[in-house]
């Protein structure tokens, strides 16, 4: 019964029904979706995932939990608005979902150990009430499809199918989508188009041979659209940048050679007018620069392919 | 709970007490059911989490009665959970009734039993497909809108939390009449297949309006089959010697299942003998039956 992100409909122990039901997931994961993340107050958001990481750091958390937590503080805020004026409430929202990610997940979690270490302390009966709160307002609806769910379907693409080497591209989208969870742009894509975005940046960072084939594969799967596709990779390149450089945005230029840089996985040919509107609505200098760096990734990956 | 109004007990369902009751805001009928779901210390218990969010997740299908809401009220002191499900209006088990008893005995229209038998197939299917099973479908679980000719599967044993155990929990689950010859010989390892033996028995009674294997003990239940599908041999059921409930029982030969079901035309007891199928492995899956040409004539676009 344990909730796993990797198949998150099945909870019979019964292998036969292990892969789930991939037309299931597809079915389901538009109903996962938040349908108003411009509604997400973004200093609530931030001070919670980070509350979130500092609390898996300190206790060495297992890394989906963690991230199933941001997945239920994104859902929550994009329903309630927490008044600025209490910011404990943010910090009891990240309490109580990390209680109900790790409940999920059957890990084990002393609430005193994350409590305490700095800001508020709330008794049982404050978490338990906010537990209920979020449950009421998820609608209980824990058994999150997340990116993670689509992980071995869009695996099953890559060639030569080694098990080493399929491992290593899993743990290596896992860690790009552990890190990407920073970044809000990643809510606007299907969890099945973050997966297979994830999977890409991974194979093209890894596996630089076996890289155009995967793509070609990918992309030519039915239940993936490539403009989004190509959408996400940008979105992901740019939060995985940024997550790897911490706050130092200006060795953005530097970042083509990095071997961290996942950007331009789909390598399409793209006009820079094309990829402007793919990067959002900000304009700041560090946008420009990820745009520059993207298209001069567009034309390294249009070589090696 | 103060937002709905109790009206009437209208089950003990096999997880407790079902009320009938009346949202006081909207008018909407509703189920009650209480779990034996106790907050305690450390909040939410985490089995009644993870198997609400299933039972939340499963109810997306029309063909499963929709959760529509998980309610806590204070009793002693302590936080109890109540489920809130759509309320139907009866039950499979009281439909066949009406059909066999009262002032206007008659069969079950062949469109009827059809139209059932595939809503059913297509919830079994979404379970399935979800990795969960029923375990205990029988036509007091299977809800019916009789208006709208629609049937949704009730009371999804997940289980655990909110099942009072009966003995040990791997065994007595399913009602006797419906339950698979497997989960009769003891097997510990259950599969897809224990639902779809419960949905021919279901099949058939619909056809027949009384029930196809009626036992009163394990033992009457698996003669009952035995006496109708023969006394399982190794070549049919490779392993039925090796479950742990299994005796030299009396050998019977088959019978002619047609002849238990007069009625339903030669593609109905075509699907029907292959829910039927002693190995479970065997055993006709939910979703290829509902590709089975029993449903040929059916108008599958209304589903």
């Amino acid at each position: 019964m344990e909730f796993d992100l990797e198949n998150p409909l099945t909870s019979s122990e019964d292998e036969q029904h292990g892969w789930g039901s991939i037309s299931a997931l597809f079915a389901a994961e538009a109903d996962h979706m938040i349908s108003t993340v411009g509604l997400i107050d973004l200093s609530s958001r931030r001070d919670a995932v980070s509350l979130v990481l500092q609390a898996q750091f300190d206790c060495n958390l297992d890394p989906f939990v963690a991230y199933l937590a941001i997945n239920y503080i994104d859902r929550f805020l994009s329903k309630r608005k927490i008044p600025r004026e209490k910011p404990w409430i943010i910090q009891l929202l990240s309490i109580a979902c990390l209680s109900l990610a790790s409940k999920m997940r059957k890990t084990n979690l002393m609430l005193a150990d994350f409590q305490g270490k700095e800001g508020f302390i709330f008794d049982a009966q404050t978490i338990q009430r906010m537990e209920l709160l979020v449950l009421g307002t998820l609608d209980w609806r824990m058994r999150s499809v997340t990116p993670f769910s689509f992980l071995r379907f869009f695996i099953s693409f890559f060639s030569p199918a080694q098990p080493p080497l399929l491992q290593a591209l899993k743990a290596h989208a896992t860690q790009i989508l552990l890190k990407a969870q920073n970044e809000i742009k990643m809510l606007e894509f299907k969890p099945s188009v973050v997966a297979a975005s994830s999977l890409l940046s991974a194979a093209y960072e890894i596996f630089p041979i076996q890289f155009p084939a995967f793509r070609a594969a990918v992309s030519s799967c039915n239940f993936v659209d490539e403009d989004k596709l190509w959408e996400c990779s940008i979105v992901i390149g740019a939060a995985t940048v940024t997550a790897t450089d911490g706050c130092d945005d200006s060795s953005g230029m530097g970042v083509a050679s990095s071997p961290e840089t996942p950007v331009t996985v789909l390598g399409r040919q793209s006009s820079s007018s094309e990829s402007e509107t793919a990067v959002g609505s900000s304009s700041d200098g560090r946008e420009l620069k990820k745009r520059r760096t993207t298209s001069t990734l567009h034309a390294s990956c249009d070589h090696s392919g | 709970m103060e937002k709905y109004e109790k009206l009437e007990k209208v089950g003990e369902g096999t997880y407790g007490k079902v009320y009938k009751a009346q949202d006081k805001a909207t008018g909407q009928l509703v189920a009650l059911k209480k779990t034996r779901l106790e907050m305690d210390e450390e909040g939410i218990p985490p089995t009644a989490l993870r198997e609400i969010s299933l039972l939340q997740l499963l109810s997306r299908s029309i063909y499963i009665v929709r959760l529509l809401n998980v309610e806590q009220v204070e009793k002693n002191g302590k936080p109890l959970l109540y489920l809130v499900f759509e309320y139907l209006d009866t039950d499979l088990k009281k439909f066949i009734d009406s059909h066999r008893r009262g002032p206007n005995p008659r069969p079950i229209p062949s469109p009827i039993i059809q139209s059932f038998l595939y809503q059913l197939c297509k919830g079994v299917a979404h379970c399935h497909s979800h990795g969960v099973l029923h375990r205990d479908l029988k036509p007091q679980n299977l809800l019916v809108d009789k208006e709208k000719g629609i049937l949704k599967i009730a009371d999804l044993g997940l289980g655990r939390a909110f099942t009072i155990p009966l003995k040990s929990y791997t065994h007595e689950i399913v009602t006797l009449w419906y339950r698979a010859p497997e989960v009769l010989l003891g097997t510990t390892h259950y599969s897809t297949g224990v639902d779809i033996w419960s949905v021919g028995c279901i099949f058939a009674e619909m056809v027949r309006r009384q029930s196809l294997f009626p036992g009163d003990s394990e033992l009457q239940q698996l003669l009952h089959i035995f006496r109708l599908l023969g006394t399982p041999t190794e070549e049919q059921w490779p392993g039925v010697g090796s479950l742990r409930d299994w005796h030299a029982y009396p050998q019977w030969k088959p019978q002619n299942l047609a002849r238990a079901v007069p009625s339903l035309e030669p593609e109905g007891v075509d699907l029907l003998s292959k829910m039927l199928q002693y190995d479970p492995a065997n055993r006709i899956s939910a979703k290829a039956a509902m590709e089975h040409p029993y449903f040929d004539s059916l108008d599958k676009s209304q589903f």
